[in-house]
């Protein structure tokens, strides 16, 4: 019940505009989903340097959430360099060198976390993407790749925290964005958990964040995960996922959810509708084409 | 020439702009389009629209005459419903290109997505490139001409209709195949390539209906049949009925088609009483004056609302499953009696539309009978997404009542088993939906509600979705809601109460803060005033009534409604049977029947200390039974079924 946007600069210069793009692509598809917005931002990892990401509650709940993060980051030897709380949401800088899924599952118990990576930051909130704009600061940020998300909620609340991107939960840098629904989510997500994963939330966008991150982190390259997750999950989907250099897409047999993409020798952009990239290229006639039903695919940018 | 920048211009705008120039005649070019949404909806005058880039969703859809160009891409349902005219895309078109057309020709120089033509019934969809996944699906007629590749399942579920191709035949669909292509037929193309001045050096094939699946290949032998009421009155599990069912099954081996709703003992508004004690004695004989019952329906997003002497509509029943005197002693009633009449799947007539007061126009999955001259000449619209007697399945109609005339207003074959399509072509989620009903919108421009049928299965979620989505009023319907014809399993199972839905949607409305500001039309099972009373004060803003005015205008609930040949004339379409219904004898009584659920509203209102039907709540009832208070959470009072 959504809209959803990416767009990757192939030849990457390190500080395109990506949260200004991503946001005259979603506001071309607000109509999809005016509930909430989201963003999942790439920019160059810095070394040993991890940028973390919470929802923190307003008032004296949200600085004992703050006091409880930073007590777990001090187990973890974690320094915190940075510390921004803004929005709906607290931002940390830390250096860490330790193993990031153990921390992120302990930071999970004290806290909702949106995201954590070397690259990644991901900002969502309730509102359009004006409105997000207006709050994080969306379109001064510059990187290198980045999708996106507009929500129309229809079987969970309109909270920041069922918004999309979804982060693959214990996995740095890998980030979701789907329009459609798993219908085996219970099922997959069983498999998952017997495995020791654990999971952020019940909607099934992180189920397959965590699904393609399972993949990544035995070796597998993105397109090979893609391709298996095509017939692994049932039900309708378009999905957008973003790695630390690449993004990728799969869009399942029945093709019930649309995608269009535009790619010239700079950028490969991809949208629920055309109307999103023509944003990017107002009063010209583009190129587009339409990954047929049952198909996956990913760009990856020259480091 | 007139030029419109949609840089500057907003959809809504340039669709008036466009509309206004069509009826003075002159062309128009539409520049910076960028790929928006309904571009070119609603228009009716033979001009040309030429598009300079691309198009998005339903471009040139609910239009009739038009002449289209679009330089570039377009999005998905082009030429939506189009009556006549063309459109030429230079560029590719997305999924389901040329949807439910009915006489238009529409071309395109590349490739087009999946399910193109899907329930097209008339014209010619032309694709100079390859087709993707279900091309032709489930189409009734016209020709779909595919130069390039068919995409797998090409004329997948076709009833009518020829698909011709070009390149590589991919899959045949179900009751498809291929078959000879006189040359005669061969030329027939070739001069409409010319036409449009493309080439073509190879042979077509062709494709067609291969006839499997248009009947029933068993039909339910005629037993002694058991009413309605006999079926009803025993909850026992072997019963007459249970017999009856398994003879016939015995000999079919599918599931068997009736006519009618569910005949099990549900929780229903009979299961809820008045709190405070109504003397029908001392019942003030002029008490409907002194009530007020005037209800509107449907005006939230500024179009005109649905204005009603009392809070009843008719429900949505179609020219079809009924007969055409029932139509229009149903329209003449409403007319009568100040409120609603709803014309259901199978179209409009001219008749109903003179008789009627305020129609409802209903759009269903086969757009059967839609189009953008009733859409504009009706006072609101309404999606069908299912029905409270069979959520989740399309209409059904017997091959007995499509007879040439029902037919042809419906732009199918004539004397096929119809089974509509379960879902809508262009409707596949929330997301969809939105740009659904703003094209509803920008066909009418902006004057009348467009609402939303629901049957109940997930209501929670679906209400929500329905007041997100803007949809102006939601008519909901319970498992207790009849039909013409459905399968006896889902009519008995499928669904949940009338009762379990009025709640459940309160609920629904409550959490999104918009109880206040979505009207319910609650129907299925409302037989009287006093469930009208009862639905209104649990939140209804207004009811549907279907089988009680069948009844109060002769019917005899034998559930036969399917087979066509109903003994009193109302669910037929054979004109011997139809001699027996009069016309204006039955809407008198229909008529007078509502009245009598006008009386019993006011006296019910006014007896309870109010004088706004609207003023009616839940502090005014109890529960009768356990599970009545357990659904409803009204208070549990047995003592209220002592008869005094």
């Amino acid at each position: 019940m959504c809209g959803i946007a990416g767009i990757l600069y192939k030849n990457g210069p390190v500080d395109s505009a990506i949260g200004r793009n991503l946001i005259a692509m979603l506001d071309g598809c607000q109509h999809r989903g005016p509930d909430s917005t989201g963003f999942a931002l790439y920019h160059e990892p810095k070394e040993n340097l991890l940028r973390l990401r919470f929802f923190i509650e307003d008032g004296p709940e949200g600085d004992k959430t703050l006091d409880r993060i930073k007590d777990k980051l001090a187990d973890f030897q974690a320094e915190v360099v940075e510390e921004q709380r803004i929005g709906s949401t607290g931002r940390f800088e830390v250096r860490f060198k330790g193993d990031l899924q153990k921390l992120a599952y302990a930071l999970e118990h004290v806290a909702k976390v949106v995201s954590i990576g070397e690259s990644l930051d991901i900002i969502k909130d309730i509102g359009g993407a004006h409105d997000v704009d207006d709050v994080y600061g969306v379109d001064d940020f510059h990187g290198t790749h980045g999708i996106g998300h507009v929500r129309l909620a229809t079987e969970s609340d309109v909270a920041p925290e069922a918004s999309h991107p979804f982060w693959a939960t214990g996995f740095a840098d890998i980030a979701i964005v789907h329009n459609g629904q798993i219908t085996n989510y219970w099922k997959m997500r069983r498999r998952l958990v017997k495995r020791g994963f654990e999971f952020n939330t019940d909607n099934d966008s992180e189920l397959i964040a965590v699904y393609l991150a399972d993949k990544l982190s035995q070796g597998e390259k993105l397109t090979d995960a893609l391709k298996t997750s095509i017939d692994d999950m049932d039900g309708t989907f378009s999905f957008l996922v973003s790695t630390r250099d690449e993004i990728g897409f799969a869009k399942d047999h029945l093709a019930a959810k649309p995608m269009v993409k535009f790619e010239n020798d700079d950028l490969i952009a991809i949208a629920s509708e055309e109307v999103s990239l023509n944003k990017l290229f107002p009063g010209e006639a583009l190129s587009t084409s339409e990954p047929p039903p049952g198909s996956y695919g990913t760009w990856q940018r020259s480091i | 020439m007139a030029t419109i920048d949609l840089a500057t211009t907003s959809v809504r705008d340039a669709n008036g702009l466009i509309r206004n120039y069509g009826a003075e005649g002159e062309d128009v070019v539409v520049i910076n389009p960028d790929a928006r949404h309904h571009i070119g909806v609603g228009l009716v005058h033979p001009i040309r629209v030429r598009i300079k880039g691309s198009a998005g969703y339903f471009c040139a859809g609910l239009s009739d005459g038009g002449q289209y160009e679009i330089d570039n891409n377009v999005g998905w349902g082009l030429a939506d419903n189009m009556l006549g005219g063309s459109v030429v895309v230079r560029g590719n078109a997305s999924a389901i290109a040329a949807v439910a057309i009915r006489g238009a020709e529409v071309v395109v120089h590349g490739n087009i997505g999946s399910r193109a033509g899907q329930v097209m019934k008339e014209g010619t969809l032309l694709a100079k490139g390859n087709a993707n996944f279900m091309a032709g699906y489930m189409m009734y007629g016209g020709r779909i001409i595919i130069l390039g590749a068919s995409g797998e399942k090409v004329g997948q579920d076709m009833t009518g209709g020829t698909i011709y191709v070009g390149g590589k035949i991919d899959s045949l669909g179900t009751d498809a195949h291929q078959i000879d292509l006189p040359e005669a037929e061969q030329n027939e193309i070739r001069e409409f390539l010319d036409r449009y001045e493309i080439s073509f050096a190879g042979r077509l094939q062709k494709v067609v209906n291969a006839g499997k699946n248009l009947r029933y290949n068993k039909i339910e032998p005629r037993v002694r049949n058991v009413p309605f009421f006999v079926a009803s009155g025993k909850s026992d599990y072997w019963n007459e009925k249970v017999q009856e069912d398994i003879h016939v099954k015995s000999i079919i081996g599918r599931y068997r088609i009736r006519g009618y709703g569910t005949s099990r003992p549900l929780p229903h508004l009979s299961d809820l009483a008045f709190k405070h004690k109504i003397s029908l004695q001392n019942i003030d004989a002029q008490v409907i004056d002194k009530v007020a019952m005037a209800t509107e329906v449907g005006g939230r997003n500024g179009g005109r609302p649905i204005s009603l002497s009392m809070p009843v509509m008719i429900a949505p029943m179609s020219y079809g499953a009924l007969s055409k005197s029932t139509k229009l002693a149903l329209a003449l009633a409403s007319k009568l009696s100040g409120i609603s009449e709803n014309t259901g799947e199978g179209g409009m007539m001219d008749a109903q539309r003179q008789m009627a007061d305020q129609l409802i126009y209903q759009c269903l999955s086969g757009r059967l009978g839609w189009n953008i001259h009733d859409m504009q000449r009706a006072n609101g619209l309404e999606i069908y997404i299912s029905q409270g007697a069979k959520p989740g399945l399309g209409g059904q109609l017997m091959a007995r009542k499509v007879t040439r005339e029902i037919a042809t207003i419906r732009g199918i074959p004539e004397g096929i088993d119809l089974r509509s399509p379960s879902r809508h072509p262009d409707v596949l989620g929330a997301d969809d939906l939105v740009i659904k009903i703003e094209e509803f919108r920008e066909a009418t421009g902006y004057r009348i509600p467009v609402s939303v049928k629901l049957g109940a299965g997930r209501v929670r979620d679906d209400i929500k979705i329905a007041w997100k989505d803007g949809f102006d009023f939601v008519e909901l319907d319970g498992l207790q809601g009849s039909t013409g014809a459905a399968g006896n399993e889902v009519l008995e199972y499928v669904g949940i109460p009338t009762l379990s839905a009025i709640q459940e949607t309160m609920d629904s409305l409550d959490e999104v803060g918009g109880r206040d500001d979505m009207p319910i039309v609650l129907m299925g099972g409302i037989k009287d005033g006093i469930d009208a009373a009862k639905a209104l004060a649990l939140g209804a803003h207004a009811v549907g009534i279907g089988t009680a005015a069948i009844i109060a205008g002769g019917c005899i609930a034998c559930l036969q409604c399917h087979v066509g040949q109903c003994v009193v004339g109302i669910a037929t379409q054979d004109p011997e049977h139809e001699k027996r219904y009069d016309t204006d004898v039955e809407a008198h009584h229909i008529h007078t029947y509502l009245e009598s659920m006008r009386w019993q509203l006011a006296a019910i209102t006014h007896s309870l200390g109010h004088s706004n039907v609207h003023d009616l709540c839940r502090d005014d009832l109890v529960a009768l039974t356990p599970e009545a208070a357990e659904i409803t959470r009204l208070p549990y009072a047995p003592e209220y079924r002592k008869v005094s």
